[in-house]
C-alpha cells in the first residue's frame, strides 16, 4: 500500500507522542484562563515590576557581553595564527561544561569579603581585616558577568563557524577597497553573519531567562526566583504557573527570533567565489594582545572556578567523598542513563520516520520536540506537577499518590529538556547514511523494522553514543527541574550542590560540583574534537 | 512465446508545481530479456526504474509485474514486497557488513542447502573476498558484490542504473562480458539505464531512447 499515509501506525505513534510532549506547556498556558488568586495581586503590587525589569536587565547585559567576547575570540581564532591559537580555539567552550550556577557559587567563594581573592590580598599586601578589594557580586552586575562568562561559548561556536565560511576573496576585496584589519571585522566579518550571531544570542537569552540557581543566589528577583517562590513559599501552583505564562512570552519571542535568524543564515553560505581562509600571522604585541583576548574569558569561565573548587577540596582532604556523596552520584547516573536511553530511542524513531516517510507531519513533530529545549526547567517542571496531580485524581481517584513525586515526571521533564541535543546528534548520522542504502535495502525485501536495526541502527553507533552522552552531562547539570520534581529526600548531583551553597556550605558543594563539571565536560571532549576536524578544507 | 515479467501502461509522472518528466509511457518486458534505456542526464530515466523499483510512486498509469498491478494512481505495493533487484551507481554496499553478509543481506530461503551468497560471489569471482568490508576492497569488486547481492535473492527484475559508470574502461570491457554470461546464464531479466550507446548495444535486446519524457524504441538487437 502507499507509504506515505499520514494516518498510519507510524504516524499515529508520533502524533501521540508529541501531545504528550506538549501537555505540560498547554497546561501552564492554560492557566491564564483560571482563577487569578490574592497571591497574584501580591505579586503584581510588589514584585512582578522587579522580575520584569531584572530579568530584562539580565539578558541586556549578558547579550552585550557575549557578544563582544563571542565574535571578538571567533574573529580571532579563525583569522590569525600565534601562540597558543590551536589550543584556545577549541579551549574556548570549555566552560560551557560550568553550569552558572557552581560559576555562581565559585565566584562568592572567591570575591566575598572573607573570600579567597580578598584574602589573598590581604595577605599578600598586609592590609587590615576588613579591607576588600574585590566589590560584592551577589548583585546583578555579578549575576551578568556570571552569566557572559558561562554562556559565551554559544555565541562563539556559531560565529566561528560562520567565519571560517566567509570567504577570503571577501575580506581581500574590503581590504583593496580601503578598509583595516578592525574595519574589516566590524563592517565585513559581522554584518555577514548577523543571522548567525542572532542565532546565537537567542540561545543565551533564552538559558539565561530559564536559570535558577544563579540568581537564587544572588539573591536576584526574576521569573525564575517568582515562580519557585509563588509555589514553595505560598504553595500556590496556579500563581506560579500564571508567572511561567508570563515568561513563556519573552522565551516564544527569543525561540521565533532564534528560528527566524536559522532560515536567514544561508546567506551566509559559500558562493562560487569561495576561496580558503589564510591565517595571517601575528608577531609581537599583537600576538600577545590576541592570546590574552581569547585566553581571558577561558580564565574566568573554567580555570578560575575550576581552581577554587580543587583548592576547596584538596584543603580538606578530599573528606566529602563519603557515601552520601556516592549516594548522590549513583542518583544521577541512574537518571542520566535513563534518560539518555529514552531519548535517544526516541530521537532515533522519529528521525527514522522522517527518513521513512519524509512527511510533513514527522518534520513538525521533530521541530516541536526540539522546542523544549528552549522552555526552562521550571516551567516544565510546574506544567509536569500539574498533568500529574491530574493524572493521580483522574487514574487513581485521588486515593493513591503515583505520578506525582515519582521519578517518572523527572525523567519526563529531562527527556523534553533534552530531546534538541539528542535530535541533533542523530539527525548528523543520518545525513552521513547515504539514502541508496535504504533503497538497495528496500529493494532486497527489508522491512521497516529490519531496515531500522540491521543497517540504520549499526550505523548510527556512534551518534547514538553521542546523544546518549550529551544527554547525561544536561541531565547533571539540570537544577530547577529536579529540584521540583524529585521524589522525597532523593537528591542528584545538582540539588546536593544547591542545597550546600544555600547553606553556604560551600566546601561541601565542591565535590558534587566537580563531578558536575567533570560529566559536564564529556560532551565538550566531543565538540572539541569536531571543531579541530572543522577547518575547512581538511580532510576528515 | 515468452511470458511478460514487466508491463507499464500509460505511466506519466511529474514532481509539484514542476513539468511532466515521464509522458504516457508504455513497455513490456519479458521473461529472460535484457532492455537498454538510453537518454541525457535529467531525461526522467533513473525516475522511471525508481518508480519500478517501487522507490517512487507515478503520477498516473499502471506497473504491471508478473501480471498483477503493483502501483496504480492509488496505491503502491512497497519495494521490498515487489521481489525486485537495484544496482546503482554507488553501489550502495552496507559499510557495516562483510562481503558475504552484504550478498546475504536479501536471501529470504535461509533454510537452503546451497550456500546461495557463496554461489553468487564465486560467479562474479569474489569469493576470496567474503570476509572483508566494503572499504578494504577495490572499485570494480565492489561493482561485482553489488551486482551479486542483487541477483542473490533470485529477483524477477534486475534494475541497474549507470552500474559501470564509475569504472575505467578496461575494467569495464572485463566486467561487461562476465556480467553478460551471468545474466544469460541465469535467465535474467534485465533492464539497464545508461548514457552509453555501446553498453546498451552490448548487453540488449531492445534499445529505448528517452527524450521529452517519453520512450521510444530505438531497434532490435541480434542476440549474441
Amino acid at each position: 500500500m502507499q507509504k506515505n499515509s499520514v494516518i498510519s501506525p507510524w504516524g499515529i505513534l508520533s502524533s501521540l507522542v508529541l501531545v504528550v510532549f506538549v501537555l505540560p506547556i498547554l497546561i501552564v498556558i492554560s492557566s491564564i484562563f483560571g482563577e487569578w488568586s490574592e497571591n497574584w495581586s501580591h505579586i503584581y503590587d510588589f514584585a512582578l515590576f522587579n522580575y520584569i525589569y531584572n530579568s530584562s536587565i539580565l539578558v541586556i547585559g549578558v547579550l552585550f557581553i557575549v557578544l563582544i567576547i563571542g565574535t571578538t575570540s571567533a574573529w580571532i581564532v579563525t583569522n590569525y595564527q600565534f601562540f597558543g591559537k590551536n589550543t584556545l580555539e577549541w579551549a574556548l567552550i570549555l566552560p560551557l561544561a560550568v553550569p552558572a550556577y557552581i560559576l555562581a557559587y565559585t565566584f562568592t567563594g572567591l570575591f566575598d569579603t572573607y573570600g579567597t581573592a580578598n584574602i589573598l590580598i590581604r595577605d599578600l599586601f598586609g592590609f587590615e581585616d576588613n579591607y576588600t578589594l574585590f566589590p560584592n557580586v551577589r548583585n546583578l552586575v555579578g549575576a551578568i558577568i556570571v552569566f557572559s562568562f558561562t554562556l559565551y561559548p554559544y555565541v562563539y561556536l556559531v560565529t566561528r563557524s560562520a567565519f571560517l565560511n566567509q570567504s577570503q576573496s571577501m575580506l581581500e576585496a574590503g581590504r583593496l577597497l580601503g578598509l583595516n584589519a578592525i574595519q574589516i571585522f566590524y563592517k565585513l566579518g559581522i554584518p555577514i553573519i548577523r543571522p548567525a550571531i542572532i542565532g546565537g544570542a537567542m540561545l543565551v537569552a533564552m538559558e539565561t531567562l530559564s536559570d535558577f540557581g544563579a540568581v537564587e543566589h544572588f539573591a536576584i528577583q526574576t521569573f525564575t526566583t517568582g515562580i519557585f517562590r509563588a509555589w514553595y513559599g505560598m504553595y500556590d501552583i496556579q500563581t506560579a504557573m500564571q508567572l511561567a505564562s508570563m515568561l513563556l512570552v519573552f522565551v516564544g519571542l527569543f525561540i521565533i527570533l532564534e528560528k527566524n535568524s536559522r532560515d536567514n543564515a544561508r546567506y551566509t553560505s559559500k558562493s562560487s567565489t569561495y576561496k580558503p581562509k589564510k591565517l595571517k600571522k601575528l608577531k609581537g604585541y599583537k600576538a600577545f594582545f590576541a592570546f590574552v583576548l581569547c585566553f581571558f574569558p577561558i580564565c574566568i569561565g573554567f580555570i578560575l572556578p575550576i581552581s577554587e573548587l580543587s583548592v576547596w577540596m584538596l584543603n580538606h582532604n578530599l573528606n566529602f567523598f563519603n557515601d552520601k556523596f556516592w549516594t548522590t552520584a549513583t542518583n544521577t547516573i541512574f537518571l542520566g542513563i535513563i534518560s539518555a536511553i529514552l531519548c535517544s530511542v526516541l530521537a532515533l524513531i522519529v528521525n527514522f520516520l522522517i527518513r521513512l516517510k519524509n512527511n510533513n507531519l514527522s518534520k513538525i513533530v521533530s521541530s516541536l520536540l526540539s522546542l523544549g529545549y528552549a522552555f526552562p526547567g521550571l516551567i516544565l517542571a510546574v506544567g509536569i506537577v500539574q498533568l500529574f496531580v491530574w493524572l493521580d485524581r483522574y487514574l487513581f481517584s485521588g486515593s493513591e499518590i503515583v505520578l506525582t513525586g515519582s521519578l517518572i515526571g523527572l525523567i519526563f521533564a529531562y527527556i523534553i529538556k533534552s530531546y534538541a541535543l539528542s535530535n541533533s546528534a542523530i539527525e548528523s548520522g543520518y545525513e552521513r547514511i547515504s539514502i541508496t542504502l535504504d533503497e538497495s535495502a528496500r529493494t532486497l525485501g527489508t522491512s521497516d523494522i529490519r531496515l531500522l536495526s540491521k543497517i540504520h541502527f549499526p550505523l548510527l553507533k556512534t551518534s547514538l553514543l553521542t546523544s546518549m552522552l550529551i544527554v547525561i552531562s544536561e541531565v547533571v547539570k539540570e537544577l530547577p527541574a529536579t529540584l521540583i520534581l524529585r521524589p522525597f529526600n532523593f537528591e542528584t548531583l545538582a540539588v546536593s550542590t544547591y542545597i550546600y551553597a544555600a547553606e553556604e556550605r560551600m566546601i561541601q558543594a565542591s565535590a558534587p560540583a566537580v563531578a558536575i563539571v567533570l560529566i559536564g565536560l564529556i560532551p565538550i571532549i566531543i565538540l572539541t574534537k569536531m571543531i579541530r576536524l572543522s577547518r575547512v578544507g581538511r580532510k576528515h | 512465446m515468452k511470458p511478460s515479467v514487466l508491463e507499464i501502461k500509460n505511466l506519466s509522472h511529474s514532481y509539484e508545481n514542476e513539468t511532466s518528466i515521464l509522458e504516457n509511457i508504455n513497455l513490456l518486458v519479458k521473461s529472460g530479456e535484457i532492455i537498454s534505456i538510453l537518454g541525457s542526464s535529467g531525461c526522467g530515466k533513473t525516475t522511471l526504474l525508481r518508480i519500478i523499483a517501487g522507490l517512487e510512486k507515478q503520477s498516473r498509469g499502471t506497473v504491471e509485474i508478473n501480471h498483477s498491478i503493483v502501483s496504480d494512481a492509488n496505491f503502491s505495493t512497497p519495494p521490498e514486497n515487489r521481489n525486485i533487484g537495484l544496482v546503482v551507481q554507488d553501489r550502495a554496499l552496507f559499510p557495516h557488513l562483510t562481503i558475504y553478509e552484504n550478498v546475504n543481506f536479501g536471501i529470504r530461503n535461509l533454510s537452503s542447502e546451497i550456500d546461495i551468497p557463496l554461489e553468487y560471489l564465486k560467479l562474479f569471482k569474489v569469493e576470496n573476498l567474503s570476509k572483508k568490508y566494503p572499504h578494504e576492497i577495490s572499485g570494480g569488486e565492489q561493482q561485482r558484490v553489488a551486482l551479486a547481492r542483487s541477483m542473490a535473492p533470485n529477483p524477477d527484475i534486475l534494475l541497474l542504473d549507470e552500474p559501470f559508470n564509475a569504472l575505467d574502461k578496461q575494467l569495464k570491457t572485463e566486467l561487461h562480458n562476465e556480467t553478460k554470461k551471468i545474466f544469460r546464464k541465469k535467465n535474467s531479466t534485465v533492464i539497464i539505464v545508461s548514457h552509453d550507446i555501446e553498453e546498451a548495444k552490448f548487453f540488449s535486446d531492445k534499445i529505448y531512447k528517452m527524450k521529452n519524457g517519453q520512450l521510444a524504441e530505438m531497434s532490435i538487437m541480434t542476440k549474441n
